[in-house]
């Protein structure tokens, strides 16, 4: 089992990405978290830009990261899957080429925040996602993210 | 929202942002394994809408994946 995802890897995978130029944003509960939000997650979720490039970059930032892909694997990353799911490597990470909720990736990157170099989705973004699920853990947690919005918000204007 | 909660929400926030990212990252991440969905090192789904149905078709329903417990 891996172990837990860690500050430390939340670096590494910002490092890694960047070097291989991988188009990405920390999205879902574990980008909230890194805006400030105080809850708790077992994995880091990525909106990954779909096209062939940022799919053949991600695979080479995975490889340099350890996490183990078989040649199958490998095509499903570099085809854009919507969704994939790795739980083979340091730590849990799920990638998301089209998560609900969100148009394009460009737009979202518009909107990003940086967080000590790291990109994370606008805080509205998060919130579209988890409202387009209709998932019943989304559901429960989306009062709390919503009063987490309006209280960063409030900050950012400070 | 009561408002008596949403004050201790926004408690929790003031003190969230007192931590280092570090600090809030040390707390909020969890490890505890999730039957099925750990259970295997790779997935992929060419589709959202086709992850969302496996999730409500193959994951135990208390784990909150699906649209109804």
């Amino acid at each position: 089992m891996a172990g837990t995802f860690e500050y430390r890897q939340a670096r590494e995978i910002t490092g890694a990405f960047e070097r291989h130029h991988v188009k990405f944003l920390f999205i879902g509960k574990s980008g909230a978290i890194i805006l400030g939000y105080p809850d708790t997650t077992q994995d880091a979720d990525l909106f990954v830009e779909k096209t062939p490039e940022n799919g053949r970059a991600i695979v080479a930032a995975l490889v340099e990261l350890a996490f183990r892909l078989s040649d199958q694997d490998r095509r499903d990353v570099e085809a854009g899957k919507d969704f994939v799911q790795l739980r083979d490597g340091p730590f849990d990470l799920d990638l998301v080429f089209a998560p609900d909720g969100i148009e394009t990736f460009s737009e979202a990157a518009r909107r990003a925040v940086v967080v000590e170099g790291m990109p994370v989705c606008h805080p509205d973004d998060i919130i579209r996602s988890k409202e387009a699920t209709g998932r019943v853990k989304d559901r429960e947690s989306l009062p709390r993210l919503r009063a987490f919005r309006d209280w960063w918000a409030q900050r950012q204007k400070a | 929202m009561e408002e008596p909660v949403k004050q201790e929400w926004i408690r929790d926030f003031e003190a969230a942002a007192r931590r280092t990212l570090e600090e809030r990252m040390r707390y909020a991440f969890v490890r505890t394994h999730k039957p099925v969905m750990d259970d295997a090192p790779f997935r992929a789904f060419a589709t959202t809408a086709e992850y969302r149905r496996w999730c409500e078709e193959h994951l135990p329903s208390w784990l909150g994946y699906g649209r109804n417990v």
